[in-house]
């Protein structure tokens, strides 16, 4: 079943605490936190920092996450060796990387594209999806 | 309900090098699942310095363990952060630990658990909202030795004694503002025991070693305070981050700072610290101190 699409309203009701916690996350100034900015490349994080930023997103939504969440919401149905094949990404994987990640530019992408480059991508608008995903996700039981 | 490790005469071990010179736990005595295991770790009677962040270290091996057993141990926790760590009180030479963790999660990725240890039933040390990366074993050490350890462990134990203990931190202090921030040049050796189980492939300096410098650090700005009528001392450090890897011969700058406690601590006094390599932090943690208690 095709995701309902996540809207402007619903993202910017949920960016401030997402602004905050990664600011916490990362001891950064909250003014810092752009919707688009790249965490590990603009805010230096590592991945431990999305480990904490997880944690810390669980507590504030009171939502539940499970570790890796969002490469398995990438890959959804598809199996392993149709979305990457030792580790690269195959191109089937790389479209539904971008739909999933569709707030990204696209020059962002590169090809080809290992899977543990993914993280690279991601900005704080991508944890606002992943919250809302997660808080639909509970409200649907 | 636990299952009881039952095991008669422990497992001599080397004293030094793997499975000792860094290891904290002694004997699994219980586990269940990935859900529970309970261990004992004997401090020593001749290790003269045990910082109690060692006892954080007992209580996040014994996890370790319990979450590498469940995969081969093809994956251990490595990296980690402490959300909330509550210390009540101090475990000198000759205390024997009895070590307690719940695991609240563990996968391929990660593993996250509280934990708690006690000597003769009195509570040292709590761990709270603790989270670990499990990362490839094969970088570090061989899943084959770790196996054969966890089945001593699990079964008649190790021989208590192996730690020969650690050496102070070397901490040059650069500048300090009295009562307010103190920044130190922290360098880690190049040979040290610790090494070569912390670990054997690649040797990291142990987080709990530079959060143990850092209290260091912390406790001289404290030494500045005037005005308490008992002595201060740690309650509780909370938001532990390490984000990088230490090797052996590197310099870090640490820091420690008087900051100002929110309205929900109960303690009076904060010291925030941190660590850089270079100008990246790669290290942080609030400290909280308060009187000491005269029960």
């Amino acid at each position: 079943m095709a995701e309902a699409v996540i809207s402007k309203e619903e993202i910017m009701a949920v960016f401030p605490t997402v602004q905050n916690t990664v600011a916490d996350a990362l001891g950064c100034d909250v003014d810092d936190i752009k919707l688009d900015v790249s965490l590990i490349e603009g805010l230096d994080a590592e991945s431990i920092d999305f480990l904490d930023l997880i944690f810390r997103l669980e507590r504030a939504f009171k939502i539940k996450v499970p570790r890796g969440k969002i490469i398995e919401d990438v890959r959804g149905e598809m199996a392993v060796e149709d979305f990457e094949q030792n580790g690269i990404l195959t191109e089937k994987g790389l479209t539904r990387l971008r739909e999933y990640l569709s707030e990204i530019p696209d020059s962002r992408f590169k090809t080809p594209m290992r899977v543990d480059q993914i993280a690279r991508l991601y900005t704080p608008e991508t944890f606002c999806k992943l919250v809302i995903r997660a808080q639909r996700s509970q409200a649907a039981g | 309900m636990m299952a009881e490790v039952k095991g008669a005469g422990s497992v001599s071990a080397p004293t030094s090098g793997r499975f000792a010179a860094f290891s904290f736990v002694d004997r699994i005595t219980a586990i269940e699942g990935v859900q529970q295991a309970k261990g004992v770790y004997t401090i020593p009677h001749d290790v003269t310095y045990f910082p109690v962040s060692l006892v954080a270290e007992a209580l996040g091996q014994l996890a370790a363990w319990v979450a590498m057993s469940t995969c081969d141990f093809l994956r251990r926790p490595v990296a980690a952060l402490a959300g909330d760590t509550r210390i009540h009180s101090y475990p000198k030479a000759g205390d024997t630990l009895e070590l307690h963790v719940d695991i609240d999660s563990c996968d391929r990725d990660s593993i996250a658990y509280r934990g708690r240890a006690t000597i003769g039933g009195k509570l040292v040390l709590e761990l709270l909202d603790t989270l670990g990366s499990n990362l490839d074993t094969e970088i570090f050490d061989s899943p084959e030795a770790l196996a054969t350890d966890f089945s001593t462990l699990i079964g008649a134990g190790r021989q208590p004694g192996c730690f020969a203990g650690v050496p102070l931190p070397a901490v040059t202090v650069s500048s300090h503002d009295a009562g307010r921030r103190i920044d130190a040049m922290l360098d880690i050796p190049q040979d040290a025991a610790y090494f070569l189980d912390h670990f054997p492939r690649r040797p990291v300096f142990p987080a709990t070693l530079l959060l143990d410098a850092q209290l260091q650090l912390a406790r001289k700005i404290i030494a500045d305070m005037t005005g308490y009528q008992t002595p201060l001392q740690v309650t509780r450090i909370t938001n532990v981050k390490v984000r990088a890897f230490t090797s052996p011969g590197a310099t870090l700058g640490i820091f420690a700072e008087a900051s100002s406690p929110s309205e929900a601590d109960p303690e009076p006094i904060l010291i925030k610290v941190g660590a850089l390599a270079g100008t990246r932090t790669i290290a942080a943690a609030k400290i909280f101190f308060a009187p000491e208690s005269r029960e």
